[in-house]
């Protein structure tokens, strides 16, 4: 029990709140705003953070370049998903996305020379033998925690430092999604989501709206995966498996599919899942082993999304109007 | 030679496997609109209680097999009770839908999993025993799921065409205003759809445990997406299509292996060709083999 | 080919076109030319082709066979909303509104050459700020002309359907077209109201120059406004000239009241 009580936990629950907050912005844009079912989202993370580990491991890239390649590669991706699917009809290309996620992880999984396959980030080839890729972001992390350690003592952890620095970026980021439902571009994607033709004859493109809200999303995608390739220092093909993307899905529909502001609270509720499954150690949480554990993970999270979608669809914050169930 | 009679025997018997599956997830989304995310996990369930009965209490296979698929049957019935007649009846859109399916097999699997544990198993069947065929190197298991296999799929195919409530299921998918008012039994063809994917669900369960040799609760999952391409490929909407679209696709990914196609396809990547095969065919010949669309959402 | 500098200009160039789908021939080798500024109306009975002729023109589907050309440009491979960019603005039979936009952002969306439709329009936020209020200026305009000016930023939804067609027009008026594919824009209204609208329609022909193709049911409303009548059966055309003439032609007669039978 003394668990729960423990700064040190809540830390954890906190800086996934983050990551996983800023993850499911990008799934709220896409659907929230244009209306598109993405459920192929993790593969934006699986790239960016790839990306870095492969870059600095294995050709001792700069990690800040790197990280920013990865966001970009997310983007492309996001891209090539978009230019291909994004004009079959919602429900084919949900389908299509976890197929290019799917590919995405299963290419990550065997490729073992470049992206050290099952084993993950750690069996890269290193030419330093280090397969470490956080040295660079560890002396900022480092940097914070002995400014903090005088202050607060033992709690000046490298996860409050993450907090510390993914918290600024995550209301940042929900900033500039509250700021872009405000513009005309974002009104265009609205009326798309009732019908396609109406702007059409007001000469809008709605595929590249459409498109551009894909990549928008593929964007945050990205750089929630930088931010949880430096939280946990090292990647492995199961840390991107399809339920990933379902991670932001709960998030999403328990803050109520266009509010912003709900986003936070959802996302400390998903960080809270994630850690309690993971750390707490009371009963009846004490008799599984940490698979187990995973596993329980999974069913919450399930659980949760069928209750929501049973009994509240609109979230916690949601108004009736706009509920998901449309 | 003996490369090609290997990977096409291994092909019509994944294809078989394919095909008794995505039969399954056609009719539910034909009749129902229901992409069922959970049904890679309904395979699973079947082969998990096929091996707990036949192997930990050494109870008669065939037994096994009949009482997992009637397992699968209720758990899909319980699950149309308590959950998607009411989602149906609230008009939930397709997002709905397809979160509440997904919210099922991540549900499905923890439980499947506390239940049976998470080792891995495999059925009392001797999966050493080969047949020489041409250079080719086939296991009894192989031979004996292709023949179980097969016999399944033409019973599927007679009971679509000839069963009242297979031709009412037919007519339903494709047109369900006009079938419910020309006196078709839709409580009756609803009911039958969940059971038929829930059987079949366990059975392609049971044959893929025996084909795969060994098996864990990873196992249907892994497979839903290429249920899905078999599915996209065989023109969906169609039942028929869906056993023609499973055996095309289980061949199609075994003969990818062929050096004539880029110097072969590893078998680490045969999920691939299937989730490609899924992206190409949405994207190019979306109305599948038969060549036409099925009305949409 | 055609010598464009004459003073009445040809803005629209139908030859020919056909479009065909499942085994239906919506479209059979239709062929005209509209003047410049001229207002036509295009009659005919139910199921004649009228509404897939205008999907044909504003490019939501593609023809068969055969050439469109406007303002001298060929359009019938170009995307639907290039050609709305051009200046050939629809609207949509039984006036579709976006009912989660209010009236007024309705209307704003209409507005050309918006700097927010670009993504690289995020860099310009004064740019943007300053089309937005010339836009809501000019929406607000738009909403006196056809007195919806109280239901500026009420949702669109809760507008009437009389409402809603005056609201249809003004959004298409607002997307500056320089010519105007109205279909059946006086269905379902009540008959002051269709005075009222051809009152606007017709201060529209003075003071802007648009050219108008209208899809209308009943000859006799649009007998007064119209330059010309076209009548089409069946997919094809089968009268066309002065609204007069339409009239009293016997072959347009049988088509319209033989159908008109029908559906009474």
């Amino acid at each position: 029990m003394e668990a729960f009580i423990q700064p040190g936990f809540w830390i954890f629950v906190l800086a996934l709140a983050g990551i996983y907050g800023i993850f499911s912005l990008g799934l709220q844009i896409q659907y929230g705003v244009g209306g598109i079912m993405n459920f192929g989202h993790v593969g934006m993370m699986a790239v960016s953070g790839y990306t870095i580990a492969v870059l600095v491991i294995k050709y001792e890239w700069n990690f800040w370049w790197a990280a920013l390649l990865g966001v970009v590669l997310a983007a492309l991706l996001g891209a090539l998903l978009g230019l291909t699917t994004l004009r079959l009809s919602g429900d084919y290309f949900a389908i299509a996305s976890i197929a290019f996620a799917e590919i995405v992880r299963y290419w990550i999984l065997n490729t073992d020379t470049v992206t050290g396959g099952t084993q993950g980030s750690l069996a890269i080839p290193s030419p330093n033998g280090f397969a470490s890729y956080t040295d660079k972001p560890d002396v900022i992390l480092n940097w914070i925690s002995e400014r903090l350690y005088p202050i607060i003592g033992d709690e000046a952890s490298r996860d409050l430092s993450m907090v510390l620095v993914v918290w600024p970026f995550f209301f940042f980021f929900i900033w500039i999604s509250s700021r872009l439902q405000k513009t005309s571009w974002s009104r265009v994607l609205r009326a798309t989501r009732e019908d396609d033709d109406v702007p059409r004859s007001l000469g809008k493109n709605v595929f590249r709206f459409r498109l551009q809200t894909l990549i928008i999303g593929s964007v945050f995608g990205g750089i929630a995966g930088v931010f949880w390739a430096l939280q946990f220092a090292l990647l492995a093909p199961e840390d991107f498996l399809r339920i990933v993307t379902f991670y932001g899905w709960m998030i999403l529909i328990l803050a109520g599919a266009t509010r912003v502001k709900g986003l936070l609270v959802a996302a400390i509720f998903f960080g809270f899942l994630y850690g309690a499954t993971r750390f707490l150690e009371f009963w009846p949480l004490s008799l599984l082993s940490s698979p187990e554990r995973a596993y329980l993970r999974v069913f919450l999270i399930g659980l949760v999304i069928v209750i929501l979608m049973v009994k509240r669809p609109q979230g916690l914050f949601g108004k009736r109007q706009e509920m998901i169930l449309e | 030679m003996s490369d090609f009679i290997q990977y096409f025997f291994n092909g019509l018997v994944v294809g078989c496997i394919f095909a008794i599956a995505a039969v399954g997830i056609s009719l539910l989304y034909s009749v129902l609109r229901l992409v069922n995310f959970a049904a890679g996990d309904f395979l699973t369930l079947g082969a998990f209680i096929t091996y707990f009965l036949s192997v930990t209490l050494e109870l008669n296979f065939i037994f096994a097999v009949i009482v997992s698929m009637i397992a699968g049957m209720g758990i899909s019935w319980f699950l149309e009770l308590v959950l998607w007649r009411n989602l149906r009846r609230n008009k939930a859109g397709t997002l709905a839908l397809f979160l509440v399916a997904t919210g099922v097999a991540l549900m499905l699997r923890p439980i499947i999993q506390f239940v049976f544990g998470t080792e891995t198993r495999k059925f009392n069947i001797d999966i050493l025993k080969t047949y020489d065929f041409f250079g080719a190197r086939i296991p009894q298991t192989q031979c004996l799921v292709l023949i179980f296999a097969s016999a399944s799929i033409l019973t599927i195919a007679l009971f679509i065409a000839k069963a009242r409530i297979g031709k009412d299921m037919r007519a339903y998918a494709n047109n369900p205003g006009l079938a419910s008012v020309s006196g078709i039994n839709v409580d009756r063809v609803v009911l039958a759809t969940w059971l038929i994917s829930g059987a079949l669900g366990s059975l392609a369960g049971v044959f893929q445990g025996l084909v795969q040799g060994q098996f864990n609760n990873a196992m249907g999952e892994s497979l839903l997406l290429s249920f899905f391409a078999a599915v996209v490929l065989g023109t969906i909407g169609d039942a028929y299509g869906a056993l023609a679209g499973g055996l095309l696709l289980g061949l199609i990914t075994e003969l990818s292996q062929l050096s004539i196609f880029f110097g072969g396809v590893p078998s680490n990547y045969k999920p691939v060709v299937a989730f490609a095969t899924l992206v190409l065919v949405l994207l190019f010949k979306p109305e599948g083999i038969f060549g036409y669309r099925a009305r949409k959402v | 080919m055609e010598n464009t500098k004459t003073l009445d200009a040809a803005v629209l160039d139908v030859r020919n076109i056909s479009v065909s789908f499942g085994g239906v021939k919506p479209v059979q080798d239709v062929s005209f030319t509209i003047k410049e500024n001229s207002f036509t109306s295009v009659i005919g009975p139910n199921g004649a082709g009228k509404t897939s002729l205008f999907n044909l023109l504003s490019g939501m589907n593609k023809v068969s066979s055969g050439e469109i050309i406007f303002k001298g440009e060929v359009i019938q491979s170009i995307h639907a909303h290039k050609i709305a960019q051009k200046g050939l603005v629809r609207t949509f039979q039984g006036a579709k509104v976006i009912r989660r936009l209010t009236v007024a952002e309705n209307l704003m969306m209409a507005v050309q050459g918006n700097p927010g439709d670009n993504l690289m329009g995020f860099l310009n936020p004064r740019a943007r700020k300053s089309f937005e209020a010339k836009a809501r200026e000019e929406a607000m305009r738009r909403l006196d002309q056809v007195g919806l000016t109280k239901f500026a930023d009420e949702y669109a939804g809760i507008l009437s359907g009389g409402q809603r067609k005056l609201l249809d027009l003004s959004r298409a008026l607002m997307a500056d077209p320089k010519m105007l594919l109205l279909d059946e824009p006086f269905a379902g209204v009540n008959p002051t109201l269709v005075e009222k609208l051809l009152t606007v329609l017709a201060a529209l022909r003075k003071e802007q120059e648009i050219t108008f193709l209208l899809i209308e049911h009943d000859l006799e409303t649009v007998m007064n406004i119209s330059d010309r009548v076209i009548v089409m059966a069946d997919g094809k055309i089968i009268a066309d000239g002065l609204p007069n003439s339409i009239y009293e032609n016997d072959v347009v007669i049988d088509a319209y009241l033989g159908s008109r039978r029908k559906d009474a």
